[in-house]
């Protein structure tokens, strides 16, 4: 349909969070802005991120985004959390214009915890 | 085991599908053997169509329990509405240039006390009681010597509350105020004896009692000083006051929309109630709920609730396949919380989490059970997914 303000691929997402919930032992950082909250956690290993899991309040937008985060860093190099970008996100979904300041709290959020992981490359939590 | 579905329509507020008998009385003025003429033209083919209009116009002034005389076919409820108050304040700016309405009317009254103010009148503008009541002493004490109409509507469309346009009506007539009232959610759906009442002016439309869209229709109160300007000019049907060749079609849809709404009038208000009650039971224990429409002042076929801690937009996309509205439809695209939400005292958080179910003729009992279920997973999902300590 051609008014649904929902891609195929942020339906999918919102539809199927495989990364929902929480992980023991992992970094984490909560961002709170523009009437989002985001919750991220990762355990990394020998640099490279082994798990994410995520916890989120605002609009489908918002959940698939950072579930597609999610999905495509895991594995990648921790040092790629600090290059995440909110345009990506916005152009692969996609994501309303309108929307761009709720996809940056998501970008805030990633950096956050690229910037934690670096601190502690082992993810583990004191 | 409720089975799944691929939609299920719970959005009648809305707008209603049309009702199949309506569909077979348009589809014979459609075809090509049917009574296509003007009705404006005085020859044979004319004459059949106007004799349609005047069934029609029949058909709906046993509806509303006034004369025939006393209506104008529009386009809609937002042309009557249009018509109503821009065309009554103008008739009457003479005598003065202020105006009544409330905050939570529907935006196609509240847009048009916007333009009047622009154009130099004056406007109060009510808040509503935390069930969304005006609050008499207040509309009495707003009422000026210089104010010429009061509009407030009869059925909320996003809460559903009831006002008392006879008591409203009253206090307009003793200060010779003229009355208006947006009808669109409630004719068809409510008894109304316009001839008993004291209201001077009231909006409808067909597609809101089973009838087809494009078609609506003003009462004007054949009384001294009720009268309004028209909006358009150019070929003087009725009366001048909305000229343009009439929709025959329409209008004989609606007309007969009236009448079986008419003739089905209490066992559909006993039907709506039933499902209302049930669909509140199968919600009201989840944790967090608030009931926005009034338990006792509430249109039976609208159920407006909010859930504490879970975020409007997501829980309409988990909702599906239902279909069902977060506020106006005419807006719901526009993720301003509701701003009658926000006028009965809800706060933002709340606001924006509502969730308008409204049935219909066709909803059943399974329906409401497999929505009240939809909606108590959906929130259960969207709690899940959100931060600690959030929802």
């Amino acid at each position: 349909m051609t008014n649904d303000p929902y891609s195929e691929r942020v339906r999918q997402l919102f539809a199927d969070p495989d990364h929902a919930g929480d992980l023991a032992d992992a970094e984490q950082v909560h961002v709170d802005d523009q009437g989002v909250r985001i919750t991220l956690a990762a355990q990394c290993d020998d640099s490279e991120i082994k798990a994410l899991r995520f916890r989120a309040w605002g609009c489908p937008h918002v959940l698939a985004a950072v579930e597609s985060f999610c999905r495509d860093y895991e594995g990648r190099p921790c040092a790629d959390l600090l290059d995440f970008r909110a345009a990506d996100v916005m152009q692969t979904l996609p994501v309303p214009t309108e929307k761009l300041g709720r996809i940056l709290v998501l970008e805030d959020a990633v950096r956050s915890l690229g910037q934690s992981v670096r601190h502690d490359p082992t993810g583990e939590t004191e | 085991m409720i089975a799944p579905r691929d939609m299920m329509y719970l959005d009648y507020a809305a707008t209603t599908p049309v009702d199949a008998r309506v569909i077979d009385t348009m589809s014979q003025l459609l075809a090509a053997e049917g009574d296509f003429g003007n009705p404006s033209s005085g020859h044979l083919a004319g004459r059949r169509s106007a004799a349609h209009v005047e069934h029609a116009t029949s058909q709906l002034a046993k509806l509303l329990g006034c004369r025939e005389n006393e209506l104008v076919w529009t386009s809609g409820a937002t042309e009557s509405d249009n018509l109503a108050i821009a065309g009554a304040a103008r008739y009457r700016a003479d005598r003065g240039r202020h105006l009544i309405t409330m905050s939570t009317e529907h935006k196609a009254v509240t847009d048009v006390f916007g333009s009047l103010e622009k154009q130099g009148f004056e406007v109060t503008w009510l808040q509503p009681d935390a069930s969304g009541l005006v609050v008499l002493d207040e509309l009495e004490a707003a009422i000026r010597k210089d104010t010429q109409l009061v509009s407030i509507m009869h059925i909320n469309n996003e809460i559903g509350v009831i006002q008392d346009i006879d008591a409203i009506g009253s206090v307009c007539r003793r200060h010779d105020v003229l009355y208006h009232v947006d009808a669109a959610q409630s004719v068809g759906k409510l008894p109304l004896d316009l001839a008993s009442a004291p209201i001077d002016l009231l909006s409808t439309t067909a597609h809101k009692l089973y009838g087809p869209k494009g078609v609506g229709a003003l009462y004007i109160a054949d009384r001294p000083g009720c009268h309004v300007e028209p909006l358009i000019h150019g070929g003087g049907q009725q009366r001048g006051l909305r000229p343009g060749t009439l929709a025959v079609p329409l209008i004989a849809g609606f007309g007969h929309a009236a009448e079986i709404a008419r003739a089905h009038m209490d066992e559909g208000i006993a039907h709506l109630r039933k499902l209302r009650d049930r669909m509140w039971e199968g919600v009201r224990d989840v944790e967090g709920i608030v009931l926005n429409s009034a338990e006792n002042a509430s249109f039976p076929g609208v159920l407006n609730v909010s859930m504490a801690g879970i975020e409007g937009e997501s829980l309409l996309l988990a909702l599906e396949p239902l279909c069902v509205a977060t506020g106006s439809a005419c807006n719901s695209k526009d993720r301003e919380p509701s701003g009658v939400l926000r006028a009965i005292g809800r706060s933002d958080d709340l606001a924006q989490s509502a969730i308008r179910f409204s049935f219909g003729r066709p909803t059943t009992v399974a329906d409401v059970d497999f929505a009240a279920d939809r909606y108590r997973r959906a929130v259960e999902r969207l709690r899940e997914l959100a931060p600690r300590g959030v929802a």
